[in-house]
């Protein structure tokens, strides 16, 4: 008996496997009737459990398009998903692509092939809401449209700090006259003493020389004064120069308040302050010039299968009831101006609620990182 | 033949997975695009010993090394002459006890040391207990290192030290006993030079494993100055630099080749005894 059935179970294996290629070969056929809209998400595992979960389900409830996800978690595999995107073109077929959330840079890369659509206020209403002036939108060559943000803030233990410092300048100030209640994490470790450096560094030379794709070593002589200045710190800085690994090292100080004063991410900073990990005297202020900040956007394919419904989605995911729930979530910055936030959001946000610096291309940030380990923590007292 | 045949695969292993990557490596850091043209120059070698932060990693290196080294060797000295002399359940509990950091991954120990030795780690609650207000930093500096190493490397030290000292004829040291000598002109005079080959391996293995760490200085060390397999690998893949990585890594292997000098010295040294 066991024989007889051997023959059967092979050939329909057989069958399955003709006419799943077959399908697709040439599609399955109801693909065109779906308005289905596949968006590809890249980010850390909080970015897809937010659209898993909350996003996803209640802009399929609102507008009863079907959607589908493919994540690419800590944006692995970003650069293959934008080569895919540049094939598709280059050989004149849709890409299955219709949303791409990705970083600005790789948007830029993809600029000159012409492969994003122009998003403006004409084809997606919302785009009005967006600062054209974001590092995203600008760095992105204005392909790339935000919709979500985090910043580098200033940390400052009210209980000690009765006037915590408005500018840059006022925090070098009060380094210099509370020596060891400061500290910022090596830059190559963490982005919070990074974004420290790099507001140093736009002191001395215009961010926007440094934000852009063109890279021209000789333009960094103009640093020079900043590294000095970050190495005169030193002795200020918490324990004689000590420069913690990583974010979180730096909140565990001010949680204990071994210092009062430090740059912190502003979401990972808020979602302490909502876990008890950090006491309720600490205050979150982005001070002047801003720090660095922004790290994702959005672009869709011109040749998209479902073009429309991905800037649908798109306009969707910038009203002010989406981008609440984004700002929640992630206890991050909107997409959108504050302006357009519901008042209790701007308030709990108050302190932060401003736009913030670009962060400095690739290589230059490789060299940033470099001379600051040259020339401030590597350099001897 | 058969001998021959047994050899080959990890010879050509050697060859083109090592040796001829390694030297292709070196010489990429000799060549020099000037005015179009490829040169042979030392610039990178001169870019590299001229940054105050690398000189300073390389001499930092170099004495953390040779601490790690001297500490090892003298506890594991001592350990492995207690468990080749001493008789008795304590012996033959230790034997098994300081085994176990042979077992234990290096990312884990780095870790456990942090939470050990950190500001308001075991350690300085425990001094705190006994009224010692202010404990010095003992990680995130060549101190936590130093320790770390010590801890991870005294198994291995321990072995081959064990290994060299139970070569030694206890007919030997009974004689010298007998003539008169005490213990240290005994360990001075006979067990110490009779143990010169295992000696000789211990430091120069230690040495050249220390130098090459990666992960007790990554997690254990602090900012600046930092073990130059740290600093290569910032290089390489943090400040998009790999020239200078692999300019410093020339200069750990001529460092590490000094110590391998001592080492094939040492065991040719034994092969002439042998005959």
């Amino acid at each position: 008996m066991r024989n007889c059935f051997r023959i059967p179970k092979r050939t329909t294996a057989f069958l399955a496997v003709v006419v799943v290629s077959v399908l697709g070969l040439y599609g399955i056929p109801a693909r065109g009737q779906m308005a289905g809209v596949t968006l590809y998400i890249s980010g850390d595992t909080n970015i897809q459990e937010m659209f898993d979960k909350d996003l996803l389900p209640l802009f399929e409830r609102e507008t009863s398009v079907k959607t589908k996800m493919v994540f690419l978690e800590h944006g692995q595999g970003a650069e293959s998903i934008l080569t895919k995107i540049i094939a598709a073109k280059r050989t004149g077929q849709q890409t299955d692509v219709d949303l791409y959330e990705t970083q600005p840079t790789f948007i830029a890369q993809g600029s000159s092939e012409g492969i994003w659509t122009r998003i403006t206020k004409d084809n997606m209403a919302n785009a009005a809401k967006v600062d054209p002036n974001r590092p995203e939108v600008l760095v992105s060559n204005g392909f790339g449209i935000p919709y979500r943000g985090s910043s580098v803030v200033l940390a400052y233990n009210s209980k000690y700090v009765k006037t915590p410092p408005r500018t840059y300048d006022e925090i070098l100030a009060w380094i210099k006259q509370n020596p060891g209640k400061f500290t910022y994490c090596d830059p190559q470790t963490c982005g919070s003493g990074a974004a420290f450096l790099y507001v140093a560094l736009y002191k001395y030379g215009k961010a926007e020389d440094f934000s852009g794709l063109t890279y021209d070593q000789a333009r960094e002589s103009a640093w020079e004064p900043a590294l000095q200045l970050l190495r005169s710190l030193k002795s200020n800085i918490y324990n004689n120069g000590f420069y913690p690994n990583g974010n979180v090292a730096v909140l565990q100080l001010l949680g204990r308040e071994n210092i009062y004063m430090a740059p912190v991410w502003s979401d990972q900073g808020m979602s302490y302050l909502d876990q008890g990990l950090l006491p309720k005297d600490i205050k979150l202020v982005q001070v002047s010039p801003p720090f660095t900040g922004g790290d994702s956007a959005i672009a869709i394919p011109v040749h998209a299968e479902h073009q429309a419904s991905g800037l649908m989605f798109l306009n969707w995911l910038l009203t002010s009831k989406a981008q609440t729930i984004v700002v929640n979530k992630l206890a991050g910055y909107p997409g959108i101006d504050w302006k357009y936030m519901p008042k209790d959001v701007r308030d709990k946000f108050a302190g932060i609620a401003q736009n913030f610096s670009p962060l400095p291309n690739a290589k230059y940030q490789a060299d940033a990182k470099r001379l600051w380990q040259e020339k401030v923590a590597g350099s001897g007292q | 033949m058969t001998g021959l045949a047994l050899v080959l695969p990890p010879f050509f292993l050697l060859v083109f997975f090592i040796l001829v990557p390694a030297a292709e490596a070196v010489l990429d850091t000799l060549r020099v695009e000037r005015g179009g043209q490829i040169v042979y120059s030392l610039v990178r070698y001169a870019e590299m010993l001229r940054t105050i932060s690398l000189r300073r990693s390389v001499v930092f290196t170099i004495l953390v090394t040779l601490a790690s080294v001297g500490v090892t060797f003298a506890l594991a000295y001592a350990l492995a002459l207690y468990l080749r002399f001493s008789k008795g359940w304590v012996s033959t509990l230790l034997g098994a006890l300081f085994i176990i950091p042979l077992f234990i991954p290096t990312v884990i120990a780095s870790f456990a040391m942090v939470t050990f030795l950190e500001h308001h780690g075991y350690v300085a609650t425990l001094l705190h207990t006994i009224g010692v207000e202010d404990t010095p930093s003992l990680v995130f500096n060549a101190t936590g290192i130093v320790l770390t190493e010590v801890w991870a490397s005294i198994p291995f030290a321990t072995l081959v030290l064990l290994a060299g000292l139970q070569g030694i004829d206890d007919a030997l040291i009974d004689s010298a006993r007998d003539v008169g000598a005490g213990a240290l002109r005994t360990f001075l005079a006979v067990v110490l030079p009779l143990n010169t080959v295992a000696t000789v391996i211990t430091m120069s293995l230690l040495f050249i494993g220390i130098l090459g760490s990666f992960t007790i200085p990554y997690l254990v060390g602090g900012n600046a100055p930092q073990m130059m397999s740290v600093v290569m690998t910032n290089y390489f893949t943090n400040y998009l630099r790999p020239d200078i990585s692999v300019a410093l890594a020339a200069l750990s292997f001529v460092i590490a080749a000094l110590a391998g000098a001592a080492y094939v010295g040492g065991v040719s040294h034994r092969e002439r005894g042998a005959v």
